[in-house]
């Protein structure tokens, strides 16, 4: 360890002994110029005894002066005052005119300071001035008695009874005495401060804003500070006073809490609360303890709230609560352990609270909204951790039961209709859709949602009127328009198809009336392009429409789609139609053109075999730009996302492999490199890659991106070890039939003759997914030990195994129940 | 401040109408372009009580534990602001620190 070194003061012998007096004085003021006052004292005393100069004794008082403000500035106080004293006896300074009348105040020697009186007013105006207002709280609070030696006349006198009748009126709540005695208090009063003071106090509790600026025109460290500080405390915004009042003694938090009109009862917890306000935030267990310790101060019903919301976070005092309030429902009960559970990340623990909470709630009156909004919550968790955000079949069910006992919740309905939509089941989207339009009959949204299906099933006429409908309730709706023109644009394709041009030439103007955008009116001119007469007017309406959709490549990607969609020209041909339209297969195309390129991919249907057709044509120009485009993350992420979104492997991996390079180990591209790799048979790959995506998975739920642990998660999870021998797996009804030697037997010989990837493969089918995943990334250790571990965990009770308490059996297989089935079931909460 | 009908300044019980009052009214004092902070902490509260089915869930779900100044908050709303006493005053002022 350093030890610092101090500079040491020069010692009066040593300055005496070692310098000539020119020299010494010379440093001597060095000294005072540079603040060294210890330094300075020890020389001028050195000089003043060789020589007691007038200018010298000036010095050694100005150095006493500034070592004597430093020492009170660090709160030395008293010894401030002992060297002021000192000052004043060795260079003949009168003790009043500085600092000393404020430290006498300030070390609460009030008496002694007004014993001063009767020579403050002999001092210079200036210094008399500044002694005045020093004293003016003093003198104010003081007994008449003290203040005998003040003249009749002195200021100090004459204002202190308007200056106490402000006091008085202040007090008493009377504005009316209080003005008139602040009117008696001029300006140039040592008690001009209390003015703007007791103005601000008065009006604190009514116009904030003014009394803040009123406080605002009062200097810091006045005769009346103590006030100013106080009444700044009560000001702070929102209980931002509470932290504040750490910094007032005792009386000032009094007359805070006097202010805000704090009972009695309740200062000790409000004082309580005052540290921990400020310092580190008390954890919710020592905040629920000190609720229910103060609980008849902050009153039961208050403290039984506080504590009601804080049990979520400490579900371990439920006792505590239940012997505190004598009451705590059984719908409380699983609401609490329900919210405990989601922030323990737990769940499936959740769930099981929620469902035994909408039993109870659907059982009381006036409960079934509730129920209705928890149903709605289990479901939107359940979408929150599926990949594409779709609904599972418990989902579905949870929302149609939730209409049944909340019918009136229209954006309910609209996710269920989106949703079936979504996912191509019509009937049942127009089931949930005429459900909802007999409560919601004019609702924009719904019809919307009808010309969406009508658009999805191929009625393009249909879908027309229905849009037409939806523009008389909302005319400016511009997706309504858009879906008028695609309509159309969908309908004049199939005539395109069935080569009826006159009528897709019908349908393309009407077409062209609804579309507003660049895009949208790019792909009318490039079908009125398909359906033109034969000639050079052919070739100049598709260049015109590639240039409408922005760029060669998306132009060049339209044109094959539509191409395709129409069976204007084969595939083969795509070269020709794309020289004809002006695009160069030759170029390379921007990051700008290859994000509009993405954009487009997002708006085609999956599984549209005209995107493969249309990419194959355009493999080079795509190529090229993997090789050469450096992306921003985001921008390669939605490329990838729009090729692997369209089964585009070869391309997807190009451009994963290009992010990975410049973000190893991301887990979103590690996901889509897999994917891209394996496609639909993750089976499969290989232990290390296996372990790659465990570590992203990992990953990924540690930065808290949901969507892909989840498509990790499921990734891993269809992966196993080896490919599934589905036929192979034995049955749960034939091994429980054995005996638990039999059941050795049957394993051994499993593990001899089928290999390790054949047991696992039953282990998991055993076990079920979840727990099988668990198990394999909670071990840590070959395939082969993990083998051989399951079997010893497998074989003291066979089929049903004895798992460790920490991996809970929880896989449910989402089976998407048909609307009928979900009509069936008895009782969705029976589990 | 996490409760949204104190940031509203409405009652628990208030309705429909009243929290879109308090709203309006808080969004008027408080624009966004003279305190952003404060207009995005109204509209959080408005969004999570506008209706009565919202009002239900966040009673059913809102998990958000109560902090020190929640307490302080709950507690100073049934206090009404006093007065000092001359007493206090002259004591206060009497005091040097």
């Amino acid at each position: 360890m350093s030890r610092k070194k101090k500079s040491k003061p020069t010692s009066a012998v040593a300055v005496a002994g070692s310098t000539d007096t020119s020299s010494l004085a010379s440093n001597a003021e060095a000294a005072l110029g540079a603040s060294r006052y210890k330094d300075a004292i020890e020389q001028f005393k050195v000089l003043i005894k060789r020589e007691r100069r007038s200018d010298w004794l000036e010095g050694l008082a100005a150095a006493y002066a500034g070592r004597a403000e430093q020492l009170a500035a660090k709160g030395m106080v008293k010894e401030a005052l002992a060297l002021w004293r000192t000052r004043g006896e060795s260079c003949g300074v009168p003790l009043l005119g500085g600092p000393y009348v404020a430290w006498l105040l300030q070390s609460g020697q009030v008496e002694q300071a007004l014993s001063f009186l009767p020579a403050v007013d002999t001092l210079p105006p200036e210094a008399q001035a500044l002694a005045q207002t020093q004293l003016a709280a003093a003198v104010l609070v003081a007994p008449d008695a003290l203040l005998t030696g003040l003249l009749a006349c002195s200021p100090m006198l004459h204002h202190r009874t308007a200056a106490r009748a402000a006091l008085a009126a202040c007090a008493g709540g009377d504005e009316t005495a209080l003005e008139a005695a602040l009117q008696a208090i001029s300006f140039r009063s040592p008690y001009r401060d209390l003015r703007p003071l007791l103005k601000a106090l008065a009006i604190q509790a009514s116009d904030r804003p003014s009394a803040a600026a009123a406080l605002a025109r009062v200097t810091q460290n006045g005769p009346f500070e103590p006030l100013r500080k106080v009444l700044q405390v009560c000001l702070m915004p929102g209980t931002d006073w509470l932290s504040g009042m750490r910094h007032l003694d005792e009386v000032g938090r009094t007359l805070v809490l006097d202010l805000k009109g704090c009972p009695q009862s309740q200062r000790s917890l409000v004082l309580d609360l005052m540290p921990r306000v400020a310092e580190t935030a008390p954890t919710s267990l020592e905040l629920f303890n000190l609720v229910l310790r103060q609980r008849r101060e902050i009153g039961e019903g208050l403290a039984r709230q506080l504590c009601l919301r804080l049990l979520p976070h400490v579900p371990q005092r439920m006792d505590a609560f239940r012997a505190s309030f004598l009451s705590l429902t059984a719908a409380e009960h699983e609401r609490v352990l329900a919210l405990a559970a989601e922030l323990m990340q737990q769940p499936e623990q959740a769930q099981a609270h929620w469902l035994r909470l909408i039993k109870l709630l659907g059982a009381t009156q006036g409960g079934q909204q509730r129920a209705a909004l928890v149903l709605r919550r289990l479901a939107a968790s359940h979408a929150d951790h599926s990949p594409d955000g779709a609904l599972c079949s418990h989902a579905v069910a949870w929302l149609g039961q939730s209409l049944d006992l909340d019918p009136a919740d229209l954006a309910t309905h609209l996710r269920l209709i989106r949703d079936a939509r979504r996912n191509g089941e019509l009937k049942q989207a127009r089931t949930w859709l005429d459900a909802a339009r007999t409560l919601f009959p004019e609702d924009a949204q719904l019809l919307q949602e009808a010309v969406e299906i009508a658009l999805a099933a191929g009625s393009f006429k249909k879908a027309a009127g229905l849009a037409k409908q939806v523009l008389k309730v909302d005319p400016i709706n511009p997706r309504v328009r858009t879906l008028i023109g695609q309509a159309h644009l969908a309908h004049a394709r199939k005539q395109i198809g069935t080569h009826n041009l006159l009528a897709a030439r019908r349908e393309l103007d009407e077409a062209a009336t609804w579309f507003r955008g660049a895009g949208e009116r790019g792909l009318v001119t490039l079908l009125q392009g398909f359906v033109a007469e034969p000639g050079a007017a052919v070739d100049a309406l598709l260049r015109e429409a590639v240039g409408q959709l922005g760029n060669p490549l998306v132009g060049g990607f339209q044109l094959l789609l539509e191409g395709q969609r129409t069976k204007y020209q084969p595939a083969r041909q795509a070269s020709e139609l794309l020289r004809r339209a002006g695009v160069d297969l030759a170029a390379t195309p921007s990051a700008m053109d290859l994000v509009a390129l993405a954009h487009a991919l997002n708006t085609v249907p999956e599984g549209d075999r005209g995107v493969g057709a249309a990419l194959d044509a355009l493999h080079g120009m795509l190529e090229r730009a993997a090789n050469t485009l450096r992306l921003t993350e985001s921008d390669d992420l939605l490329v990838c996302e729009a090729l692997h979104r369209h089964g585009q492997s070869e391309l997807t991996q190009r451009f994963v492999k290009a992010a990975l390079e410049r973000w190893p180990e991301r887990p979103v591209f590690v996901y889509l490199d897999a994917a891209a790799r394996f496609g639909a048979s993750p089976w499969r790959m290989g232990d290390r890659e296996f372990k790659r995506l465990d570590r992203a998975f990992e990953q990924a739920r540690a930065q808290g991106d949901q969507r892909t642990a989840s498509r990790l998660g499921k990734m891993l999870s269809d992966t196993g070890f080896a490919a599934p021998h589905e036929d192979m797996a034995p049955d749960a009804d034939d091994l429980e039939a054995f005996s638990p030697d039999g059941i050795r037997a049957v394993m051994e010989a499993m593990l001899a003759f089928g290999g390790v990837d054949r047991f696992l493969e039953t282990a998991r089918q055993e076990l079920g997914k979840t727990t099988f995943e668990r198990l394999r990334r909670d071990f840590k250790g070959s395939k082969k030990d993990f083998a051989q571990s399951l079997f010893d965990l497998l074989l003291p009770t066979g089929p049903e195994p004895a798992l460790p308490d920490r991996i809970v059996v929880l896989d449910r297989p989402p089976v998407r129940a048909s609307s009928q089935a979900v009509k069936n079931q008895p009782d969705l909460f029976d589990e | 401040m996490s409760d949204p009908y104190r940031q509203l300044g409405v009652p628990e019980t208030a309705d429909d109408d009243t929290i879109r009052a308090a709203y309006l009214a808080a969004i008027r004092a408080c624009p966004p372009e003279r305190d952003r902070q404060r207009f995005e902490q109204v509209r959080a509260a408005f969004e999570a009580v506008a209706s009565e089915r919202q009002r239900l869930a966040h009673a059913l779900f809102d998990a958000r534990a109560p902090t020190v100044r929640d307490v302080l908050e709950l507690l100073s709303a049934g206090w009404k602001m006093g007065t000092p006493t001359e007493a206090s005053l002259y004591q206060l002022l009497g005091r040097h620190d």
